[in-house]
């Protein structure tokens, strides 16, 4: 009766445009008021709030966040267009190769998806289309690109996870993340080339080596924030919080001394964007901890597990059952909320038919990013098509085999295991 | 100046100076390992507590900017007078939230973390402290939620 009421309370606040973390907590107080009184119910959904927010792990989301906008710059994704276009543009139609792999590159510094859409997208799509490649087909690209880079780590929505799942180590989800990062983005470069060669792209000019190996140099200080980060968690010399630490360190003085991007006068509206940022995703984090005990209390994870193995215990089928009612989810919802109400709920039923915590979810957050390249709902959409200067009805059709390329990916990355787990087992982060 | 803007003014200085010492006590922390071999205690505990400030005081500014994750498809398909009436059922639902379980509830905890004397383990700071940011944020959103409702806003975005 409670999980009804919290169901049909959540659906009706979410459509209405009630934001969703109040929505979520909403959802929970009402389904909570039919079990207990309304004092003992909103302290114990405050507590559990709080409690939920009181963690060294998530400290490390506001930290990359904010290292992330102080490296989400122009100059920035220049540098690392300018790198990409010596090593793969002179293949044909090498503008798209470029995007793809500045996207990747600079949605891992970053950690964002929309910023890697405007950054990016703000130089080569413009680019793109004086070299003769269609606009639509250009932002549709620059979108999908740019959601791939949110498996590459560092990545605040691995952390998310790990803090949802209850205990995945952050460590063994960043490099976890890197196989399939790099398979999303293989799959998009198969579009492009059926795209260059269709339509006969140019090839783009072949850069002297000299000139490649300045690039290189130019580009190194922003992708060795990686190295520093990955490197200094892998080497066990600091805790993924901590790594987020040296991360906003070393962009600070990339940013501010070395590049010159940001003005020191800039530094406050900052670091105000990173604690707005921060907030929105903590305070869904504190009312789906309160909805997932509420949860737990009613023994939904349980009963959802065994009401799923009714239907079928047929591994192979079930990954794709809950792999579909992801994708249909990631259409409305954002990736952060989607992450923290259905880790929860199907977290045990994949464990239950021998999916690891860690390869269920870099399976959840690959599928979510496919949602989020997918209208309605979606700013990386938004962006990129103000980038453009199209619709998003027009860039829907260039995106299609853009999305059967990743669902093939994403299927890849559910049936075949080792894609997730055989770098984080090289290390010795698993067993 | 009136009320509402000074009160926007404080938000966010105070989210710069929070954001700031945080930073500040996680860079600490790695630091003073390498300096004093041993980390010191208080920086890991600042720092989370610093954490719950930022989310709950920046939660009352992301509620003021319109900036909290949600869908506006339908209120798309109103008529500007439908649309208005939708934005402010949907500020009062988010009243309603920050009232009765963020100011009263919060507050309840609150007081209850202080007859219950627990403080924090490095720090020995009183944890009903820590939680006070609770109400308040309370107060600020329940705020901005009736200044939305009475005044108008241009509502929540996605």
């Amino acid at each position: 009766m409670e999980v009804v009421i919290l169901i049909l309370v959540f659906i009706v606040l979410f459509s209405i445009g009630v934001p969703i973390a109040f929505s979520i907590g909403a959802a929970s107080i009402c389904a909570f008021l039919f079990a207990v009184d309304f004092m003992p119910a909103v302290t114990t959904v405050a507590q559990r709030m709080a409690g939920g927010l009181n963690s060294f792990a998530l400290l490390a989301i506001p930290l990359f966040i904010l290292s992330g906008q102080l490296m989400a710059q122009g100059g920035i994704a220049r540098r690392l267009i300018d790198l990409s276009k010596a090593f793969i543009g002179m293949f044909p139609g090498g503008l798209a190769f470029v995007n793809i792999i500045s996207c990747m590159l600079f949605g891992s510094i970053s950690g964002s998806a929309v910023a890697s859409t405007s950054a990016v997208g703000g130089f080569m799509i413009p680019e793109m289309k004086r070299d003769g490649f269609d606009g639509d087909f250009s932002a549709a690209l620059t979108a999908t690109a740019s959601s791939t880079g949110l498996v590459i780590p560092p990545s605040n929505i691995l952390i998310i996870y790990a803090v949802a799942s209850g205990g995945v180590s952050i460590a063994a989800l960043f490099v976890a993340g890197y196989l399939p990062g790099l398979l999303m983005g293989l799959a998009l470069m198969i579009v492009a080339a059926g795209y260059a060669r269709k339509h006969n792209m140019p090839r783009g000019a072949r850069v002297p080596l000299k000139e490649a190996a300045r690039r290189a140099m130019a580009a190194v200080p922003s992708l060795l924030l990686v190295v520093i980060v990955i490197g200094g968690i892998l080497g066990g010399v600091f805790t993924a919080t901590e790594a987020g630490g040296i991360a906003v360190v070393y962009s600070l003085i990339l940013a501010v001394v070395v590049y010159r991007e940001v003005k020191p006068s800039e530094l406050v509206d900052v670091l105000i964007k990173s604690a707005e940022t921060t907030a929105i995703v903590m305070f869904l984090i504190g009312t789906s901890i309160a909805m997932s005990w509420l949860l737990a209390y009613e023994n939904v994870p349980a009963e959802m597990a065994s009401l799923l193995l009714d239907v079928t215990d047929n591994p192979l089928v079930l990954f794709l059952l809950i792999n579909l009612f992801l994708l249909a989810i990631g259409i409305f919802m954002d990736m952060t909320p989607a992450v923290l109400i259905f880790t929860p709920i199907f977290l045990p039923v994949a464990v239950e038919l021998g999916m690891s915590p860690l390869h269920f979810g870099i399976m959840l957050i690959l599928n979510l990013t496919i949602g989020l390249c997918t209208p309605p709902v979606g700013s990386i959409l938004f962006v990129s098509c103000a980038v453009a200067k199209t619709s998003i009805g027009n860039i829907v059709r260039p995106m299609v085999p853009m999305y059967v390329a990743l669902i093939m990916a994403l299927l890849l990355v559910t049936y075949v295991p080792e894609i997730s787990e055989s770098l984080p087992r090289y290390f010795g982060l698993i067993d | 100046m009136n009320v509402m803007s000074m009160l926007d003014k404080i938000l966010r200085l105070s989210l710069a100076l929070l954001m700031t010492a945080m930073v500040g006590s996680v860079v600490w922390q790695v630091l003073s390992r390498y300096l004093f071999v041993v980390p010191a205690a208080w920086t890991e505990e600042l720092a989370r507590f610093l954490l719950i400030w930022i989310g709950m005081l920046g939660s009352a500014y992301a509620y003021r900017q319109g900036s909290h994750l949600g869908i506006d498809l339908l209120a798309n398909k109103f008529e500007p007078p439908g649309k208005q009436r939708l934005h402010s059922i949907v500020h009062i639902v988010c009243l309603l939230f920050a009232t009765g379980v963020l100011v009263v509830g919060g507050g309840s905890l609150v007081s209850m973390t202080w007859e219950l004397k627990q403080y924090s383990a490095a720090m020995a700071l009183p944890i009903a402290y820590v939680y006070s940011v609770i109400p308040a944020s309370g107060v600020l959103i329940s705020l901005y939620a009736a200044d939305a409702i009475v005044n108008g806003s241009k509502g929540q975005e996605s």
